[in-house]
């Protein structure tokens, strides 16, 4: 795989609101490209719409969210613009029941519009990355937690993404598959230069990454602001 | 992408299956009906050109064209018109022979062009008054009729007299009895059929028929197959039946996929919005939920060709007219059916398709 560099991100004075609750309130942050962020915070802070935003799921009702000096979700292609930029890991895998886990990392490539033969190329490739070469041909529902999360991850990979974001990637895992999905992260990012942004409840995370942001109520904690605001 | 359509439609089989049915029973429908369409204008064909004539002169607004009824007396003044080169009664006795109830026994004017242009390949003319009969060689082959056996017309015996080749399926596959016998056999005495035209030297058909419909009100002048089928008020009727059940089959078959594909969008709201979280754009993912759509379609269209075309050698059976209507399957007829399949898939999958393209990834993802 070639090494993708990582995407620089601003957030500026970003706001989300569902309906009536405010999920995410005046919120600044910036990131380097290649640097690894842990964003922390209780449940209902704020940390997956942080995290949406950014990687151009759902737009800000005030603000703006720079990938790389440009808002995703104002591009005239928002989908293409995300696969250009973005991979995603989710808490729970949502890997397609019925399709391999080689056929599931192919899934953005078809997006892509990437040809057979070299999706199964790369599909391949990145499953021999993640360490489960030997699982390509089996269904989700043959592979335990922490393989599917490993596909999940390679199938964020697909597309040479230069902005990994993970919500909760481990969340659903015990902790010895959830070491083993966060060495994979983290030696990826090494590896490929990407930055990763990665929302958890659990410390370790913390101490892998560069830098920690702790949401609190729609609102970066006060030290976090200050440091955001610095540079 | 075919792939995913192929797994997404087996995964859930049973739902798949019957739409897919829902469609099938339409579009066999459809071809049935057309194949039986196509089998009445074959036969239509045939009666157009019987012994050579270049047009027919039936009733007017009869069931089918066997249902006319003319008098004899118009023959004369058919005649007698300047069009007409030569004008012949004919009186069709359907199912008359009972060892074979597709054959038709025509009674014809032994003097008349009809039969005379019966090409002898045995035998003899009949004789004049003689219970007598020329068998069609195709007849003959079937029943292994030689001149001197008898043939069984409508419960009474003719003796063959000759066996004749026309080069018209329908009379080779028939027999031809002399006009007044036919009448006196079905008591219908001093009545005809059809009266069957040879047209003067430089007369255009449709030119003689527009001047003999005027001239003998009540008929009706056929000289083509297409005209010949709309002659029948019961081909008409299937004719527009068709397009109703076309309609209708594309109402009932959209509605059925929309409901399926909507259902299926539904379910997979977390499916679809991993889909776009992954950079599928929303016109893609609309082709594969359009794709859904028309797979399950032709899925279905393609059991409705196999089973209309089963469908359509019952509904002769089924509507007794088996002995001279063969139902046609024509690729056209075919085609139509297989289109009308995937214009129910492109239809019904227009909407699910659409909502697909409003969806919001974080909601459908968090939908799962």
């Amino acid at each position: 795989m070639s090494a993708p560099a990582g995407a620089e991100v601003t957030v500026e004075r970003a706001s989300k609101g569902f309906g009536r609750v405010s999920a995410l309130r005046d919120v600044s942050l910036s990131v380097s490209p290649g640097e690894a962020v842990a964003i922390t915070g209780r449940s209902g802070s704020g940390k997956s719409t942080l995290l949406a935003l950014i990687g151009g799921l759902e737009q800000p009702d005030a603000g703006r969210i720079l990938i790389d000096g440009r808002e995703l979700w104002r591009a005239p292609h928002p989908a293409r613009a995300r696969r250009e930029v973005v991979g995603f890991v989710f808490q729970r895998h949502l890997l397609l029941a019925t399709l391999s886990a080689r056929a599931n990392v192919e899934v953005p490539l078809i997006g892509a519009g990437v040809h057979r033969a070299e999706r199964r190329r790369r599909a391949l490739a990145l499953l021999e990355e993640v360490g489960i070469a030997d699982r390509a041909d089996h269904l989700p529902s043959e592979l335990s937690g922490g393989e599917s999360q490993r596909v999940a991850v390679a199938r964020a990979l697909a597309n040479e993404p230069r902005l990994l974001l993970a919500d909760e990637p481990t969340g659903a895992l015990d902790s010895t598959n959830s070491e083993r999905v966060l060495d994979l992260l983290f030696r990826l990012r090494e590896e490929l230069g990407m930055t990763l942004l990665v929302v958890s409840y659990d410390s370790s995370v913390g101490t892998r990454a560069d830098r920690t942001v702790t949401l609190i109520d729609g609102q970066l904690a006060a030290a976090d602001e200050a440091l955001s605001q610095r540079g | 992408m075919f792939a995913i359509i192929r797994t997404n439609l087996l995964r859930r089989s049973t739902r798949t299956i019957f739409t897919a049915s829902g469609i099938a029973v339409g579009v066999a429908t459809i071809v049935a009906l057309l194949a039986f369409t196509q089998g009445l204008k074959e036969t239509a064909a045939g009666f157009v050109n019987l012994g050579g004539s270049e047009l027919g002169v039936f009733q007017a607004n009869v069931s089918e064209p066997t249902a006319s009824v003319l008098p004899e007396s118009i023959v004369a003044r058919l005649d007698a018109s300047p069009d007409v080169a030569h004008a012949t009664p004919l009186l069709l006795l359907v199912e008359g022979v009972k060892s074979d109830a597709s054959a038709i026994v025509f009674g014809a004017d032994p003097a008349g062009f009809f039969t005379h242009n019966l090409v002898l390949t045995g035998g003899q003319r009949p004789a004049t008054g003689a219970r007598e009969v020329l068998v069609g060689d195709r007849l003959a082959a079937q029943l292994h009729l030689l001149p001197g056996a008898v043939l069984v017309i409508a419960g009474h015996p003719y003796r063959v007299a000759g066996i004749y080749h026309s080069g018209i399926l329908f009379e080779d596959s028939g027999a031809v009895l002399a006009l007044a016998q036919a009448q006196q056999l079905t008591s219908r005495p001093a009545e005809a059929t059809d009266v069957v035209v040879q047209l003067a030297p430089g007369v255009r058909a449709s030119v003689a028929a527009r001047h003999i419909e005027r001239s003998f009100p009540g008929t009706q002048v056929i000289t083509d197959p297409q005209q010949a089928l709309r002659v029948g008020a019961n081909s008409t009727l299937i004719s527009k039946a068709i397009l109703v059940i076309v309609v209708i089959a594309l109402i009932v078959g959209a509605i059925s996929v929309t409901n399926t594909m909507a259902m299926s969008v539904i379910e997979r709201q977390g499916e679809l919005g991993l889909l776009s979280t992954v950079g599928w754009g929303p016109v893609r993912v609309a082709s594969l939920i359009l794709g859904e759509g028309i797979a399950v379609s032709v899925l279905g269209a393609a059991a409705g060709l196999l089973f209309g075309v089963i469908g359509g050698s019952l509904l002769v059976h089924a509507l007794g007219v088996s002995a001279y209507v063969s139902p046609s399957v024509t690729a056209w007829g075919l085609g139509r059916g297989l289109l009308v399949g995937v214009a129910i898939g492109v239809l019904g999958g227009i909407y699910p398709a659409w909502r697909v393209t409003r969806m919001r990834p974080l909601k459908a993802l968090s939908a799962t």
